[in-house]
């Protein structure tokens, strides 16, 4: 295996149109969020009992595969696989873009952006929330420090420690995340502690999905050579991702299905819930889950590149529809007021809560998709994170032996 | 400790609503105010409520009724909200109990309303932060205002005195004996919430009567029968009387 180069991509009129292209998508949805915040909150369509909307779908989809981006380098440096090296400042770099993208939308969504100062200045440590805002800034200063130790020759020694560091910060971010939905008591979907583990999971998928497609959407842009050995290796690993995913999904309703108490909930996400039932069996677990599993394992299909990428955006998709019917969802089942009781009433009360994504919203989540690209893309212009070449004999450790093997 | 709450009495509340509106009179031109609303007399209308009376109807045709139950925040003991809050902008009172937001502090993430069990918070859409009954804070210590008055709107207002308000930690105060003495409960004591505002239970009064004290058990007629009529032939009390 030959010494990693690492290099910047080209810059030039291409480089700027697409950071243009991306532009475009960051101001409509600052233009959406000056709208929300002018007009009030009921220009979305969010109201009492669904407080958070589509927004908020993106925002904790970009934070959990924020965590989740930077799996490939704590491969490298925790788990000391070799092939991930060349991809550990990617990952890192990715991870930060993603929380930034996320928070972002996250930030632009409260009730009072303009009060950011005092969530930062007054904190109450017994809410998970508070917590979760020191979660995400330390997450992207420690990211920042295990970028610092990868990139500086003279601080490589410390990429371990970095590395580790980083690692255990991102379990505990993603328990964070999974957790604002495991403490809370009052609405049924909720109140579970396999929320936390199960965010994890989601993270690595959701992370890995997106990876991929960066790192093959950058390579191919910047006309840099990407074997086929770094990018089987990432397939098999979201597809292993993705299964456990699975996994995680089945045990938390097979759990509720268990108790009587929630079968109500579980009626509503698995069989009547309307938009929730069709996201949660058509999407998030066929289009989602067991079609990119078959393509990612498919004979043929998992030998191309074109199916790998397209696994990946279904994954993205899927990891999409599963956060709608979790956050969505989960507020729109009716809060059990009087249990055992079939209740109606004139004020929302035992009914099903309606929800319908406002425009604004849906750009302002976008918005957030489009910082994080733009600022990994800007990241690889202005930094060397990106290997010169990622062709198997520059990565592949085995590579000599395999090519001998072929030859004979 | 004090704790004051409302008590509430389901027997009586006729559903009038002059609670809701009294509530949004005093608190949207107060303290907590605005309470915004969009389209009050418009379709689908939409608005900020520190109180509504929630009409149920209950049982199976044809044995139903309609219970009218007003709902506001219930200043729970434990109060879920609270904790979740990541600026600490909810908050509950030392002195006397009551749960509130502080509007300065409030950054809008609105996961309190997650956190509420009884759907009691509401956001002002307008003014986007979160918001709830204060228990007319801004009106139960004013002491310009006569001593009677020093009650929350919703008390004041209601025709039929079916809102009662006090320190329920007082087991002399009235909402005390009334807890105590006609069956009061609070909703869903189950969340470990210890809500403080209480519900009194509808009571349905029944004479239970037996037959037997409808008809007079010591009737002389019953057990002798009428007495025989006298002979025809028998003088009158006229013929034998000398008035």
């Amino acid at each position: 295996m030959k010494q990693q180069e690492f290099k910047e991509i080209s810059g030039g009129k291409p480089f700027y149109m697409v950071l243009g292209f991306f532009g475009l998508f960051v101001l409509a949805a600052l233009g959406s969020a000056w709208y929300m915040e002018h007009n009030g909150h009921w220009v979305t369509g969010m109201n009492n009992q669904i407080v958070w909307g589509m927004p908020h779908v993106f925002a904790v989809f970009l934070i959990v595969a924020a965590s989740g981006a930077l799996n490939v380098a704590s491969i490298s440096s925790v788990f000391q696989k070799t092939a991930y090296k060349p991809l550990a400042r990617l990952s890192g770099l990715l991870a930060i873009a993603l929380l930034v993208g996320g928070l972002a939308v996250l930030v632009l969504d409260l009730g009072r952006p303009d009060r950011l100062i005092v969530a930062m200045t007054y904190y109450n440590f017994k809410s998970i929330f508070a917590w979760n805002i020191i979660l995400y800034t330390g997450f992207m200063v420690v990211v920042g420090i295990y970028l610092w130790m990868m990139m500086e020759r003279k601080m490589n020694r410390f990429t371990k420690v970095a590395g580790f560091s980083a690692f255990i910060w991102r379990l505990i971010l993603t328990t964070g995340t999974g957790s604002i939905f495991g403490f809370l008591v009052a609405r049924s979907a909720y109140d579970t502690a396999i929320m936390a583990p199960m965010f994890i999971v989601m993270s690595f998928s959701f992370g890995l999905a997106i990876f991929i497609l960066v790192l093959m959407g950058l390579y191919n842009w910047s006309d840099r050579p990407l074997g086929d050995s770094i990018l089987f290796k990432l397939k098999n690993l979201l597809g292993v991702f993705v299964g456990s995913v699975l996994y995680f999904v089945l045990a938390y309703h097979l759990t509720n299905l268990y108790i009587t108490r929630d079968h109500g909930v579980e009626e509503f996400i698995l069989l009547n819930g309307g938009i929730y039932t069709s996201l949660f069996w058509i999407v998030q677990v066929g289009l989602g889950s067991l079609v990119p599993l078959a393509l990612l394992y498919g004979p043929s299909t998992g030998q191309s590149r074109g199916w790998i990428g397209i696994a990946s955006l279904l994954v993205i998709i899927g990891g999409l529809a599963q956060m709608y019917v979790i956050i969505i969802g989960g507020q729109a089942f009716p809060m059990e007021m009087f249990p055992g009781k079939e209740v109606s009433s004139a004020f929302y009360d035992g009914v099903v809560g309606s929800y319908t994504p406002s425009l604004p919203e849906i750009i302002l989540g976008i918005g957030g998709v489009a910082i994080a690209l733009a600022a990994t893309f800007v990241g690889v212009r202005v930094l060397r994170f990106l290997p010169s070449s990622l062709a198997d004999e520059a990565v592949d450790p085995h590579y000599p032996a395999r090519e001998a093997e072929a030859t004979a | 400790m004090t704790q004051l709450a409302l008590v509430i009495d389901l027997n009586v509340c006729v559903g009038c609503h002059a609670c809701v509106t009294s509530c949004k009179e005093w608190n949207t031109s107060g303290w907590a105010g605005p309470m915004t609303d969009q389209r009050p007399y418009g379709k689908d209308p939409s608005g900020t409520f520190f109180n509504r009376v929630q009409t149920f109807e209950v049982g199976q045709y044809p044995n139903t009724e309609t219970v009218h139950f007003p709902k506001s925040c219930l200043h729970c003991e434990e109060p879920p909200c609270v904790p979740v809050c990541p600026t600490g902008a909810s908050y509950k009172r030392e002195e006397d109990g009551i749960v509130l937001v502080d509007y300065d502090k409030c950054i809008g993430c609105k996961y309190c309303s997650w956190a509420c069990p009884y759907g009691a918070r509401e956001i002002d859409e307008k003014q986007r932060v979160m918001k709830k009954c204060t228990l007319c804070v801004d009106r139960i210590y004013d002491e310009g205002l006569p001593e009677t008055e020093r009650k929350p709107a919703c008390v004041l207002a209601c025709p039929t005195n079916a809102r009662l308000f006090g320190d329920v930690h007082d087991p002399d105060s009235n909402v005390s004996v009334m807890i105590r003495e006609e069956g009061g409960y609070p909703l869903m004591p189950e969340w470990g919430t210890k809500p403080a505002n209480h519900y009194l239970p509808r009571r349905k009064t029944r004479l239970r009567i037996h037959e037997d004290e409808l008809l007079r058990a010591d009737n002389p007629l019953k057990k002798e029968g009428q007495l025989p009529a006298p002979p025809g032939d028998m003088p009158t009390l006229d013929d034998i009387t000398s008035w």
